[in-house]
């Protein structure tokens, strides 16, 4: 026999168990995305975070001529690993790729369109990650995570807003 | 082979059982007042016997902020805006936060299992969990250069 039994079994535990670490990513609402560089929303825009997260349909109206106000927000929450790390220290199977912790992001993006002091509109997403680490393979940092949950929110709004071209153009010619 | 991967193995469990030799300050105290313009970040690390044998610097940029041991705290005084935490043994982790003046943050980093040395993880926890499990910790001294607090 060219391998032993042994290590056979090792080789296909470590085969089957390491795909098993890896990382998850869901985004609500289900839409295709779309980026129409023509379409563009101007008003007052009410956020203090990083502008690379912030909607790019959305373009500040210093003169305020259309007298929207466009209020965009975005929580980050972390899931707790509940793992204790005296088992996979103890479990054979750490050896060959078993995972060893998981770590859950859920970001949410919320855009408010607000006019006279009303909300005429409102749009969120919704950005879950599951991602299970292993001896071998750590994954994305929760940097990472975070960072690219912002973006395929605020991507996942550009395109509601995308879809919803007509009666966000209506918003903006009736006064 | 075979030998070398048990000692390997060995060496593994043996860092991440011994507790780590560290000089650890007053147990934990609430900072009275925060600076004003500025978040309060607590990075901590309960006291724990697995991995206790490996610490790890957190850092911002390349910055060292601390030292993070086993049961060690340390209070940093952020400016508003994303501030991202990293620390690297094996493998790197990393976090970001929003920071807001005048907010209090709570970062827990623990040690979970590597080939040869425990990987660091650093998460950030809700207040109420902070609260409860910083209690226990003891002040980390500065990082070299660092103001004291």
């Amino acid at each position: 026999m060219l391998f032993s039994r042994r290590t056979v079994v090792i080789t296909t535990l470590f085969v089957t168990l390491l795909p098993g670490c890896g990382t998850t990513m869901v985004v609500t609402p289900e839409v295709k995305p779309t980026f129409n560089n023509d379409f563009r929303m101007k008003g007052q825009i009410v956020y203090d975070g990083n502008r690379d997260y912030f909607p790019r349909t959305i373009a500040e109206d210093s003169l305020d001529k259309s007298g929207l106000v466009f209020r965009y927000k975005y929580e980050v929450a972390y899931g707790k690993d509940n793992l204790p790390q005296a088992i996979p220290l103890f479990n054979p199977l750490t050896l060959v790729g078993f995972p060893v912790g998981e770590d859950t992001v859920v970001i949410v993006g919320h855009m408010e369109i607000l006019r006279e002091n009303g909300v005429v509109k409102t749009y969120t997403a919704t950005c879950a990650f599951d991602k299970k680490r292993s001896m071998y393979w750590e994954g994305d940092t929760l940097t990472e995570l975070r960072k690219k949950g912002l973006i395929a929110v605020r991507d996942n709004i550009e395109t509601q807003m995308n879809q919803d071209q007509v009666f966000l153009s209506k918003l903006i010619t009736d006064k | 082979m075979r030998q070398i991967f048990i000692k390997l193995a060995g060496i593994s469990l043996i860092a991440m059982l011994m507790p780590g030799c560290a000089t650890l300050g007053p147990s934990y105290q609430k900072v009275d007042k925060i600076p004003d313009g500025m978040g309060l970040v607590y990075i901590y690390r309960q006291n724990s016997f697995i991995g206790g044998g490996v610490y790890y610097d957190v850092k911002t940029g390349t910055t060292v902020i601390t030292t993070l041991h086993s049961g060690g705290y340390y209070p940093y005084f952020a400016k508003p805006g994303e501030l991202e935490l990293w620390a690297k043994t094996e493998a790197r982790t990393s976090v970001t936060l929003d920071v807001k003046a005048g907010e209090t943050y709570y970062v827990k980093g623990t040690v979970g299992v590597g080939f040869v040395v425990g990987h660091p993880h650093l998460t950030i926890v809700s207040k109420d969990v902070g609260e409860a499990e910083i209690v226990e910790c003891k002040l980390e001294p500065p990082a070299e250069g660092t103001e004291k607090k």
